[in-house]
C-alpha cells in the first residue's frame, strides 16, 4: 500500500485492475467449462471480435458493411489452402496480408459509394469471392474442400481469440483518443466539414476499413482449425455478415462495449432457433432483426442507460469523443441517394447538346 | 503589397447555367476584400471555387505563388485557405471544442500532439468568448455562437486566407459591432479576408476594396464609396431587397 493520505486505489487503477481480472478469468475458462461450454465461448469470442471490428468502421462512418463474411472467409480459406505448405502461424500471417490487401483495394474502389449501394456491394463482394473460389476449386484444383488437421484445439483457438479481442478493444479505445478517431467522427457527421478541417476523407475511411478488415480476417484464420473440413460455401457464409450487423445493432453502437452486449443474446438465440426451428431459422432471424431496429434503436446500451436514469441517478452522457457515436435510428431513417440511371445519362447529354436551354441570365 | 491569393479567369457552369464567368480576384495579407452582389450572382460559387469545395471549369488559383487549382479541399486547408459556410456547418454530435480540435489536429503547419490540441482549441474558443460553451453541441448554441464556433473551427487550421460567407448577416446591431471587431482583428493579425456580405455598414467599415458581382461576372471593383456610387452596381441591385 501507498501512504495513508493518498487515495488508493485510484479510479484508473481500479478500472485497469478489474479489466485485467476479467481477462484473466476469461482466459481461465477453458479449464472450468465443459466441451460444450468451451465451444459456445469460442463462438462468442469470434463474434465479439467480428462485431467490435465491424463497429470500428461502421460506427463512426455510418456505412453499413456486409463485407464481414468476405474478410472472415478470406482468412479461413487462406489458411485452409496453405496449411499443407507452411506452418500454421505462417498461414495466419499470409491470411492477414491478403485480407489487408483486399480491404485496401475494395476500400479505394467503393468508399465513394453512398449508403445503400455500399451495403449491397459488401454483400456482392462476399458472394463473388465465394463463387470464384467454388469455380477455382472445381475447375482448377479439382478439390471439393480442404482439410485442416493441425494440433490447434478449441482451447488454443479460444485463447488466441481472447487475445485478439483484447487488441481490438484496445485499438477502439485508443482511437477515441486519437487524431484519426476524431476525424472519423467528423466524417460520420458531415464530410464537407471534415474536408474543411483538413481531413483527407477517403484516406481516413480506407485506413479504418483496412484495420477493421484485418481483425475480421484474423478471426476467420483462427477459426479455420476449428472445422476440420472447409469449402468455399462454408467459409464465405453470408449469414456471418448479417449476424454481425444484428449483434451490433442489438448491442448499440454508442459505446465501445455496446456491440459486445449484443453478441451473447444473439448467439444463444440463434442456437435455439437453429435447433428448434431449423427450417424457419432465416425467417425468424430476419424478424428478430426488424424487431431490434424498430424497438431498440439504441440497442441494449440504450436500455441500460434508460434503466439507470429511471433509478433516479442520471448517468451523465458524455457527448462527443467518449459519447454517442452513432444514432442507429438516425442512420436507418436517412434518405437513400438514388442512382440517376439511364434518365440521368440522358439528362447529362441533353445539357451538353443544348447548353442554352436553361438560359444564361 | 504582393497578393497572397490570386485567382484568374475562374469559370464554373452548372449544366447550362454559368454561375461564375471568368472572374479574377486577388487579396493581400491583412486586407479585407468585400464581395457583394445580388442573390444568385455567383458569390458563394466563387468562394467554393477558391476553397476547393467545387472545381472550376476554367481559370487558375495561386496561393503564395503555388498553383492550387487542382488541389482537393483538404489540401487547400493545409495550404492555409479556409472558409465559413453561409449556413453554419458543424457536426451535430460533437461539442464545440471537439470540432475545433479536429481543425487544430489536421490544419496547416506543424502537427499538434493530440494532448495539446485541446488547449489550443480552448484558447481559440476563449478568443471568441466561447470558452464557457466549449462542451456544448450545435443544438445547445445560439445562432451567433454557432457562427463563432465555425470561425474558431476555420481559425484552428491556421489559415492565412479566410473566406467568410455572410458571416455577419443575421446579427443584431450590438452583435454586429462585436462581429465586425472580430473581422477587424483577423485582418490586423495579417490574415487576408474575403468577405461575402449583404450588410453594407460592415462592408463600408471593414473593406478597403470591394468587388461587385452580377450574373456570374465581375461588374465593378474599387474602394467601397466609389463602387457603391457606380451606376451599374445600383442597377444590379435595383429591386433586390438585400441591398
Amino acid at each position: 500500500m501507498v501512504g495513508e493520505d493518498k487515495p488508493f486505489p485510484t479510479r484508473a487503477a481500479l478500472a485497469i485492475g478489474s479489466l485485467v481480472t476479467l481477462v484473466v478469468l476469461l482466459a481461465a475458462l477453458p479449464w472450468l467449462l465443459s466441451d460444450y461450454g468451451l465451444s459456445f465461448m469460442v463462438s462468442v469470442m469470434s463474434y465479439l471480435v467480428l462485431t467490435v471490428a465491424w463497429a470500428l468502421f461502421s460506427g463512426p462512418t455510418r456505412l453499413v458493411s456486409l463485407a464481414t463474411s468476405a474478410f472472415f472467409g478470406v482468412g479461413m480459406y487462406t489458411v485452409a489452402m496453405l496449411i499443407k505448405l507452411m506452418p500454421l502461424y505462417a498461414t495466419f500471417a499470409v491470411a492477414l496480408g491478403v485480407g489487408a490487401l483486399l480491404a485496401g483495394v475494395v476500400g479505394v474502389l467503393t468508399l465513394r459509394i453512398a449508403g445503400m449501394f455500399f451495403v449491397i456491394f459488401g454483400f456482392g463482394l462476399s458472394e463473388m469471392i465465394r463463387q470464384l473460389m467454388v469455380w477455382w476449386e472445381i475447375n482448377k484444383t479439382h478439390t471439393m474442400g480442404r482439410y485442416v488437421f493441425v494440433p490447434f484445439d478449441a482451447t488454443l483457438i479460444y485463447e488466441h481469440l481472447l487475445g485478439l479481442a483484447v487488441i481490438v478493444f484496445f485499438v477502439g479505445w485508443q482511437l477515441r483518443r486519437a487524431r484519426l478517431g476524431l476525424a472519423l467522427m467528423v466524417i460520420g457527421e458531415d464530410e464537407t466539414v471534415a474536408r474543411q478541417v483538413g481531413v483527407n476523407v477517403p484516406f481516413a475511411k480506407v485506413a479504418i476499413f483496412v484495420v477493421s478488415a484485418m481483425f475480421m480476417t484474423m478471426t476467420g484464420a483462427l477459426m479455420a482449425p476449428r472445422y476440420g473440413f472447409i469449402n468455399p460455401n462454408f467459409a464465405f457464409n453470408p449469414l456471418v455478415s448479417f449476424q454481425v450487423v444484428i449483434m451490433a445493432f442489438l448491442g448499440g453502437l454508442q459505446r465501445l462495449w455496446g456491440p459486445a452486449l449484443g453478441v451473447i443474446p444473439l448467439i444463444i438465440l440463434s442456437e435455439l432457433l437453429q435447433t428448434e426451428f431449423p427450417f424457419w431459422f432465416s425467417v425468424l432471424l430476419g424478424i428478430v432483426f426488424m424487431v431490434i431496429v424498430y424497438f431498440l434503436p439504441r440497442g441494449v446500451t440504450g436500455l441500460i442507460e434508460d434503466g439507470w436514469k429511471a433509478l433516479g441517478r442520471p448517468l451523465e452522457l458524455q457527448r462527443g469523443l467518449t459519447g454517442p457515436l452513432v444514432d442507429a435510428w438516425g442512420w436507418m431513417s436517412r434518405p437513400i441517394i438514388l442512382p440517376r440511371g439511364i434518365a440521368g445519362a440522358i439528362e447529362d447529354v441533353w445539357v451538353k447538346i443544348a447548353p442554352q436551354t436553361k438560359g444564361r441570365r | 503589397m504582393a497578393a497572397l491569393l490570386e485567382a484568374e479567369g475562374l469559370s464554373k457552369a452548372f449544366g447550362g447555367l454559368v454561375a461564375v464567368n471568368g472572374v479574377s480576384l486577388s487579396v493581400s495579407p491583412g486586407e479585407v476584400l468585400g464581395l457583394i452582389g445580388p442573390n444568385g450572382s455567383g458569390k458563394t460559387t466563387l468562394l467554393n471555387l477558391i476553397a476547393g469545395t467545387t472545381r472550376p471549369d476554367a481559370g487558375a488559383i495561386r496561393m503564395d505563388g503555388e498553383d492550387v487549382t487542382r488541389l482537393p479541399n483538404h489540401l487547400r486547408v493545409r495550404r492555409r485557405i479556409n472558409r465559413t459556410f453561409q449556413l453554419v456547418r458543424m457536426p451535430a454530435n460533437l461539442s464545440a471544442i471537439e470540432t475545433v480540435m479536429a481543425g487544430v489536429l489536421y490544419g496547416a503547419g506543424e502537427r499538434v500532439p493530440f494532448k495539446e490540441a485541446g488547449y489550443v482549441a480552448a484558447g481559440l474558443l476563449g478568443e471568441l468568448n466561447l470558452l464557457l460553451k466549449a462542451d456544448r453541441r450545435l443544438d445547445q448554441l445560439t445562432y451567433i455562437e454557432q457562427k463563432r464556433v465555425e470561425l474558431a473551427r476555420a481559425l484552428a487550421t491556421r489559415p492565412s486566407v479566410l473566406l467568410l460567407d455572410e458571416w455577419l448577416s443575421g446579427l443584431g446591431a450590438s452583435e454586429l459591432d462585436g462581429g465586425m471587431s472580430v473581422v477587424w482583428s483577423l485582418a490586423a493579425r495579417g490574415i487576408a479576408v474575403v468577405l461575402v456580405e449583404h450588410v453594407m455598414t460592415a462592408v463600408r467599415a471593414l473593406c478597403g476594396r470591394v468587388m461587385v458581382m452580377n450574373a456570374g461576372a465581375k461588374i465593378a471593383e474599387g474602394p467601397p464609396e466609389e463602387v457603391l456610387r457606380n451606376a451599374e452596381v445600383i442597377r444590379a441591385y435595383l429591386g433586390d431587397e438585400d441591398a
